[in-house]
């Protein structure tokens, strides 16, 4: 299994300029995100407790894009849910997030949902300064930091219409607005694809490797897409369902910036492709046989 | 576009000025008793003298106005505030549940005796009844509509930190205000029917009042006249409201 700290010379240095720039002590920058033998059992009721996560550990890095992928039950969503802050009670080990255990509404973090969870009585604009207006910036500059994102995911001349209007990718567009428009360091995304159909879902992808590559944060990217995985993250964890666990961390050396249309023809993105695909097949193997 | 408009309007037109002349024929011939059916010509002469003659229509015009709109406000004002205090203590809610159900069932026209008893024949009566109607409705409006609120946004405003009052502004109000502004539309209606039918009963002035008076002298004219009358006003109502949902509510 390769080492949690399978980094090549170059992301390091990155990683530290980020955290520079965010101004972190040194002790946090090296770590933004820590599990430690975590273990999240849920009750179901009559006594007994099911096991989501059994004894995971892991550390992300500042600016690092990490995806979680496993089938479904491998505890993946419980995961990303449990660093946003949304799971009803404190699980067992260790977890951080920048030295805090992590609870919602937390400014360090911010959340994308698989379904892109506009208000419909908001108009794009609206909608992409929602976070900011929660999280109390002023309006002139919510507004314009939301115009100038807005023009950035290619919905600059639909500021004004309503998500009626808009198709299922440009209203995920909007969403990808509303989450960088937020100063958080840490980005949890929760397959925010996952509903898009495949050239629409290439765009986007682009959109968000565009968005993350101008202001590098931490993102912890749930998604079930193989390809999707290779094609953004620096670091790949397979995990494994029934109890879900990690089976395994890949770091993906494909160079920067990456285009993920580009990246289709690649023949080494085929080759992460089939080695994550037979880690994902030996995860469902142990548990089958 | 507009030609198809004009079309359909001036078809409208058509089939309304042939259905009066048929009438018209039908009474002048006798094959439609005016005794129990009215003619056109009365009805009109019968709105035209209690409009603009004598001016008494007016008058009971104006009472079932006044009674309709104050049984509007109040029921709908209190049922809104009531919702509210069901979001934020659920356990009141659930306690109220059963009792809301109890009263909702029951027809509140039969209760216009009663009401008739303790507030008098005047307009106390009649707001009485269009607001035990207005209030029922609106109420679980606006209870649904606080229910219909989309999880996946409550689950965005707690990431984002919103506090309780952010959520209840900016996410749950709205979403409700389709949901409590269909109830304020059928409420506004019944808010006429209570009214008009606690009139009905007894009263001293108002349509329903006019209207009883009229059936018992067998003027079949002014018995319809005010039923169009009604059923116009009724029309104008859901007209204004449609137009103010289309305005307010254009994110639908």
């Amino acid at each position: 299994m390769p080492s949690p700290l399978h980094h090549s010379e170059d992301r390091c240095a990155d990683a530290s300029q980020v955290a520079n720039e965010l101004k972190r002590t040194p002790q946090t920058w090296a770590e933004v995100v820590g599990l430690r033998d975590l273990t999240v059992r849920f009750n179901v009721g009559a006594g007994g407790s099911f096991l989501a996560v059994d004894r995971a550990s892991l550390s992300l890095y500042a600016g690092e894009f990490v995806s979680l992928v496993g089938p479904s039950g491998c505890g993946k969503t419980t995961i990303l849910n449990l660093l946003a802050g949304l799971l009803p009670s404190p699980p067992e080990g260790e977890v951080h997030v920048l030295g805090n255990f992590p609870t919602a509404g937390n400014p360090d973090i911010a959340y994308m949902l698989a379904r892109d969870s506009l208000l419909p009585w908001r108009t794009a604009l609206g909608n992409a300064s929602y976070g900011m207006e929660i999280r109390g910036l002023p309006k002139a500059e919510r507004e314009e930091k939301a115009r100038t994102l807005l023009q950035r995911v290619g919905l600059g001349d639909f500021a004004n219409h309503y998500p009626k209007a808009l198709s299922h990718g440009m209203r995920q567009r909007c969403a990808l607005a509303r989450t960088f428009a937020l100063e958080s360091t840490v980005l949890l995304m929760d397959e925010p694809f996952g509903a898009l159909d495949a050239q629409t879902k290439l765009q986007l992808e682009d959109v968000l490797m565009d968005l993350w590559s101008a202001n590098q944060r931490t993102v912890v990217f749930v998604t079930h897409d193989l390809a999707e995985a290779v094609a953004l993250c620096d670091r790949i964890i397979v995990m494994g369902a029934r109890p879900g666990r990690i089976i395994a961390d890949v770091a993906i050396d494909l160079p920067r910036p990456r285009h993920v249309r580009a990246l289709q023809k690649d023949p080494k993105f085929h080759d992460y492709y089939a080695r994550l695909w037979s880690l994902l097949e030996q995860g469902m193997d142990s548990h089958d046989r | 576009m507009i030609a198809k408009a004009w079309s359909a309007i001036v078809a409208h037109v058509a089939c309304i000025a042939g259905f009066i002349a048929l009438w018209e024929f039908c009474s002048s011939r006798g094959l439609l008793d005016p005794t129990f059916f009215g003619r056109p010509s009365g009805i009109i002469a019968f709105l035209w003298k209690g409009f603009f003659v004598d001016g008494k229509l007016w008058l009971e015009f104006g009472y079932t106005l006044l009674g309709a709109a104050m049984s509007f406000t109040a029921g709908s004002l209190a049922a809104v505030a009531v919702g509210l205090v069901f979001m934020m203590l659920p356990r009141v809610h659930r306690a109220a549940e059963p009792y809301l159900t109890l009263l909702n069932a029951m027809p509140r026209i039969a209760l216009a005796p009663l009401f008739l008893l303790w507030f008098g024949l005047g307009l106390g009566s009649k707001v009485a009844v269009g607001f035990s109607l207005t209030f029922f409705i609106v109420l679980s409006a606006t209870v649904a509509g606080i229910r219909s609120v989309n999880s996946d946004h409550l689950v965005l405003s707690k990431t984002l930190g919103a506090t309780q009052g952010q959520v209840f502004f900016k996410v749950t109000l709205p979403s409700a205000i389709p949901v409590i502004f269909s109830g304020l539309r059928l409420g506004l209606i019944f808010a006429l029917l209570g009214v008009v039918g606690a009139e009905l009963i007894a009263a001293e002035h108002g349509l329903g009042q006019t209207l009883a008076y009229l059936q018992s002298t067998f003027s079949m004219d002014g018995v319809m006249g005010l039923l169009l009358l009604l059923a116009l006003f009724g029309l104008s109502i859901t007209t204004v409201m449609n137009g103010l949902e289309r305005s307010f509510l254009d994110w639908q």
